[in-house]
């Protein structure tokens, strides 16, 4: 008896051990707030990632937060922030266990919101919406936030990807700012010969190279033959595929990219890029912020181009990479919908201009009347940029199902390290699901 | 009779709520993980039954095999090079040696570092462009050796295992120390006067006495192995192309990049299991011993 209790507990020990870890997949249950307090005004809980250093929705957001609280005593907002990738698995953590907040941030249309909407964790906000507040919107912007003719969140920021050019080191090299694959593989050479690393990418992420890719293959392919891969994956062995592939494991055989790419993570890319360690980034204007910051080395001495055209590729200057509306969404679990959505529009409007001002996006508001002389060269070229636009696709990995998302990144993973040829590549890429999204 | 009765009562009362706290906080999510270990659910809709199926695709996932090997050749290189290595640390300062107090704190204050922060330590140390090491070989005349420690395929594995070798050193170290300091002296003074040596007196006395200290350090040291995660999920996230992922690693992958919950749940039982059944090995081993 006395043995079989002995074994018995030292099993349940072993099993104790183990089980910790198992344990911290549990969710914790905080963000349930949305109850009446004592003097009988609403409570409203706000998650979002804004909490970045150089981040300028990181010190807009209270503010905005704090005006609404003084301005409306009835509907008090309680704001947490998370940083990224915690944010991502705190949200999703707690909307499968229907403990989401009342509001919360969600990654630019795609694949990250669709399950939600789907199964209906999400408030739909057609019918709280005024007409007044449509009106604010900017062109195009109304169309871009409906989901199967729904509306589910109001658009705060837009963000399209660019290339980013140290002119300074470009100098140094005597290398041209390239608007051509050819004049991009000149000035490659150039750098390297200057002993200049010519491009970042902070490939520890994974989705930093995955951009490179695909705005190769958008401007191989153009954005049609892009849109009609997602819906039929078999498309993407296609000769304008592999030529695209091909051409990533050129410019990497080439040497355009830092040596230490795997081990380098999105953050210290940046850094690396601000520190002046690197010609050129291929990355969305949400790093205008950072590149402007009073403790970047290279303020000033970066200029933002369109990504160069191939002269053997369809795609043109004018289709863009980006394009995806961020906003907030309405849980669906909230008690207080009319006033949730109230303060949505409120946040949203002004989370959107005065974000813009402070460099932190493209607008997707109305912003006539507003005083731009502030903004950066960085943000004007940017949003001159998306003026030109002809067609957006917006990030890839929010088209693409999650699973062929991850699958996607592995396989350019993959070809910038060389062990798969561009043809294995587009193989693989045509195993790929369809994307559940209307495109 | 009566006594004793009220006694295993008194007791129940008292174990009875740390029996609740770990019911509810250990076992039932192992429960529920192994519930949803069967279902092919996504973690937000309905999820389907499928049986045994997530287990089948996991052994046929060449990405999961290569996690449960790389697990094992941590569990390998646990076993052979740090329990050794903090053995004898442990013998060294036991010995009596100078400065025994500030040599335990030195080589036990790793432990008390969070992993984050040596993680982030070690990836500056790694670092190709201005790390420490690639640095030092520079300097040495070997910067023919400088490389890129964590993002090659080859080297990243290695790289990954040598900060939680070092950081849990220090705390199988304590436990060995603690293990040989409570053997009675008198032992070895009797030792000593039967003329045996240091190391005749640790082979022969020191170690064999220490046997139910080691038998728990190797339980947690393997066990450690097959769970770690934070060090590699900061170090290099499983990669470069999964060079160092291991099962959790890639459990957590499954769950919140990809939303397989019912696969990263089977992923999690089988991490249990496999630390029960060595645990049971382990101590049917040295039973035989």
């Amino acid at each position: 008896m006395k043995a079989l209790l002995k074994k018995s507990m030292s099993l349940v020990l072993a099993v104790g051990i183990a089980g910790s870890l198992a344990a911290c997949s549990a969710g914790s249950s905080e963000g349930k707030s949305a109850d009446k307090d004592a003097s009988g005004s609403i409570k409203l809980t706000l998650w979002d990632q804004s909490v970045g250093n150089t981040d300028p929705s990181a010190k807009l957001l209270p503010e905005i937060i704090e005006k609404w609280n003084s301005e409306h005593p009835d509907i008090q907002v309680d704001r947490s922030g998370t940083t990224g990738e915690q944010y991502k698995t705190k949200v999703k953590t707690s909307l499968a266990a229907g403990e989401a907040p009342d509001l919360f941030y969600g990654m630019g249309g795609g694949s990250f919101m669709q399950p939600y909407i789907e199964s209906g964790n999400v408030l739909e906000i057609s019918s709280y919406l005024t007409d007044d507040i449509k009106s604010k919107m900017g062109p195009g912007m109304a169309e871009a936030i409906e989901v199967d003719g729904k509306i589910y969140t109001l658009p705060v920021y837009t963000h399209i990807a660019n290339l980013y050019v140290n002119t300074d080191l470009f100098n140094k090299a005597g290398a041209k700012v390239p608007t051509t694959y050819t004049e991009l593989l000149d000035a490659v050479e150039k750098l390297k010969a200057a002993d200049i690393t010519p491009a970042l990418i902070g490939e520890k992420d994974r989705w930093p190279g995955m951009y490179w890719y695909d705005i190769i293959a958008m401007r191989q392919a153009g954005n049609e033959a892009v849109i009609e891969a997602f819906k039929d994956p078999s498309k993407w062995d296609s000769p304008e595929f592999v030529a695209a592939a091909t051409k990533m494991q050129e410019l990497a055989k080439a040497g355009a990219f830092n040596s230490s790419m795997f081990s380098m993570s999105y953050d210290e890319m940046l850094g690396a890029f601000n520190a002046g360690n690197g010609a050129m980034m291929f990355q969305a204007n949400w790093v205008n912020a950072g590149i402007e910051d009073p403790s970047s080395a290279v303020k000033g001495n970066v200029q933002v181009i369109p990504f160069p055209t191939f002269e053997d590729g369809k795609g043109k200057g004018t289709e863009i990479f980006g394009g995806a509306v961020d906003g907030f969404y309405v849980s669906n679990t909230t008690k207080h919908p009319k006033e949730a959505v109230e303060f949505l529009m409120y946040l949203s409007e002004q989370l959107g201009t005065q974000g813009y001002l402070a460099g932190a996006g493209l607008p997707s508001w109305n912003i006539d009347g507003l005083d731009t002389s502030s903004l950066s060269t960085l943000d004007t070229s940017a949003a001159d940029i998306m003026k030109t636009a002809t067609s957006f696709i917006a990030w890839w990995d929010n088209i693409l199902p999650a699973d062929s998302a991850e699958t996607h990144k592995n396989l350019i993973a993959e070809l910038l390290a060389e062990e798969i040829t561009p043809e294995e590549f587009c193989k693989q890429m045509a195993q790929l699901k369809p994307t559940e999204l209307k495109l | 009779m009566n006594s004793v009765f009220s006694n295993k009562k008194a007791i129940m009362i008292f174990v009875l709520p740390t029996l609740l706290l770990f019911c509810t906080i250990v076992l039932i999510p192992i429960v529920v993980s192994a519930y949803y270990s069967l279902l092919d659910w996504n973690g937000i809709s309905k999820g389907t039954f499928i049986g045994l199926d997530n287990f089948t695709q996991m052994f046929q996932d060449p990405r999961a095999l290569k996690s449960i090997y790389n697990s094992l050749l941590f569990a390998a290189a646990s076993i052979f090079i740090q329990l050794p290595i903090s053995l004898l640390l442990a013998l060294i300062l036991a010995s009596s040696v100078k400065g025994e107090g500030f040599y335990r704190t030195v080589y036990f204050l790793p432990v008390l570092i969070s992993t984050v922060v040596v993680a982030q330590l070690w990836s500056k140390i790694y670092n190709a462009d201005y790390g420490l090491l690639n640095t030092m070989l520079e300097n040495i005349g070997l910067s023919s050796l400088a490389q890129d420690w964590l993002g090659q395929k080859d080297t990243a594995l290695a790289a990954s295992f040598i900060p939680t070798l070092w950081q849990y050193m220090g705390y199988h170290m304590l436990l060995m120390y603690a293990g040989a300091k409570s053997i009675s002296q008198d032992i070895f003074e009797a030792a000593k006067m039967d003329g045996a040596s240091r190391m005749r007196t640790a082979f022969a006395i020191t170690i064999p006495l220490m046997k139910p200290i080691l038998k728990v350090c190797l339980v947690f040291s393997v066990i450690g192995a097959f769970k770690v995660f934070d060090l590699i999920y900061v170090l290099t996230g499983g990669g470069p192309l999964f060079s160092t992922e291991v099962p959790s690693t890639l459990m957590y992958t499954t769950i919140f990049g990809t939303y397989q919950y019912g696969y990263g749940s089977a992923i999690s039982v089988f991490i249990i299991l496999e630390c029960l059944i060595v645990t049971v090995l382990i101590n049917k081993f040295f039973k035989i011993e």
